[in-house]
C-alpha cells in the first residue's frame, strides 16, 4: 500500500468526486475508494473523517441522514452548489499538476 | 456500540477542547455504520468491532492532513502581526524622540538632555525586534524537525 503525499493533498477533490458520483456515507467512501484502487490505496478511516469533518465545515458537502435498507439510520453526505465549483478548481489544478509533472519526468525522445 | 463510543472518545481524549464533542460525535457514528455494515457482511459483532479500532489508525493520522499547514498560517500570521508591530514602534518612538529633541533644544540647547529619554524609549522597538527574531527562529525550527 503506498502513503503518498500528494495522494494526500488530493484528497479532498478525490472525495468530492465520489460524492458527487453519489451520495455516500463514511464507510461507503473508503470502500469505494480501496475498491477503485484495487486495495493500492488504502484511505485510512481517522484520514477521511478528518477530511470529511474539514470538507463539511466549509460548506463544500452537505450531511443528511437517510434510511438504510433495514432499520438503521445512515449520515450521508451530498454535495453542495459550492462544493462543486470547488471540485472543478481542483480538478483543473490537478491536470495542471499532471502536466507538469509529465513534462519534467517523461523521457524526452 | 459501547465499545466503539469508549474507543472514540479514547483516542480524541487529549485534543483541544475547541470541537472535540463534534468529533467524537461523528466519527463514533461513522465507526458504527461501519460496524453495522460489517455484521451485515456476516463478521461477529466482535470481529466488526476489532476490525473497525484497527483500521481506525491513530489520532495523528486525523490531525495530521490539516492541522500543520493551520499552524503554519497560524505562525505567519503572528509574524506579520509582528511586523506590524514593529513598524508602529519605530515610527512611534522616532516622533517621541523628536519631540523630546525639539523640547531639548528650545530650552536648555547646552545640555543635551534629550539622549537619556530616547534611549529608554528605543528598548520598545527593540523588544518588538526581539519577540519577531524569535518567532522567526521557532519557524525555521519546526521546519528541520
Amino acid at each position: 500500500m503506498i502513503n503518498s503525499d500528494i495522494i494526500r493533498g488530493h484528497l479532498e477533490s478525490v472525495i468530492l468526486k465520489l460524492i458527487i458520483e453519489k451520495d455516500m456515507y463514511g464507510y461507503e467512501i473508503s470502500n469505494c475508494i480501496a475498491e477503485r484502487t484495487q486495495d493500492r490505496f488504502n484511505i485510512k478511516e481517522a484520514t477521511l473523517y478528518s477530511v470529511i469533518g474539514r470538507l463539511q465545515k466549509k460548506d463544500l458537502i452537505a450531511p443528511y441522514m437517510g434510511e438504510k435498507s433495514h432499520g438503521g439510520k445512515r449520515r450521508y453526505y451530498k454535495i453542495t452548489p459550492l462544493g462543486l465549483a470547488y471540485y472543478e478548481q481542483k480538478l483543473t489544478e490537478w491536470t495542471e499538476i499532471k502536466d507538469v509533472l509529465e513534462t519534467l519526468l517523461e523521457d524526452k525522445s | 456500540m459501547k465499545k466503539i463510543d469508549n474507543f472514540v472518545k479514547h483516542t480524541f481524549k487529549n485534543i483541544p477542547k475547541e470541537g472535540k464533542e463534534d468529533i467524537i460525535k461523528s466519527v463514533s457514528e461513522a465507526l458504527i455504520e461501519k460496524v453495522e455494515d460489517l455484521i451485515e457482511k456476516g463478521l461477529s459483532e466482535q470481529e466488526a468491532i476489532d476490525k473497525t479500532v484497527i483500521e481506525f489508525g491513530t489520532v495523528e493520522d486525523y490531525f495530521d492532513n490539516f492541522q500543520k499547514l493551520e499552524k503554519k498560517k497560524k505562525r505567519q500570521k503572528t509574524i506579520n502581526h509582528y511586523k506590524n508591530d514593529l513598524l508602529f514602534s519605530v515610527v512611534g518612538s522616532l516622533i517621541i524622540i523628536a519631540i523630546v529633541l525639539f523640547v531639548n533644544l528650545t530650552y536648555a540647547p547646552s545640555t543635551l538632555w534629550f539622549v537619556i529619554p530616547s534611549i529608554a524609549i528605543l528598548y520598545w522597538p527593540l523588544a518588538i525586534l526581539y519577540n519577531l527574531l524569535n518567532k522567526k527562529e521557532n519557524k525555521r525550527g519546526d521546519k528541520d524537525e
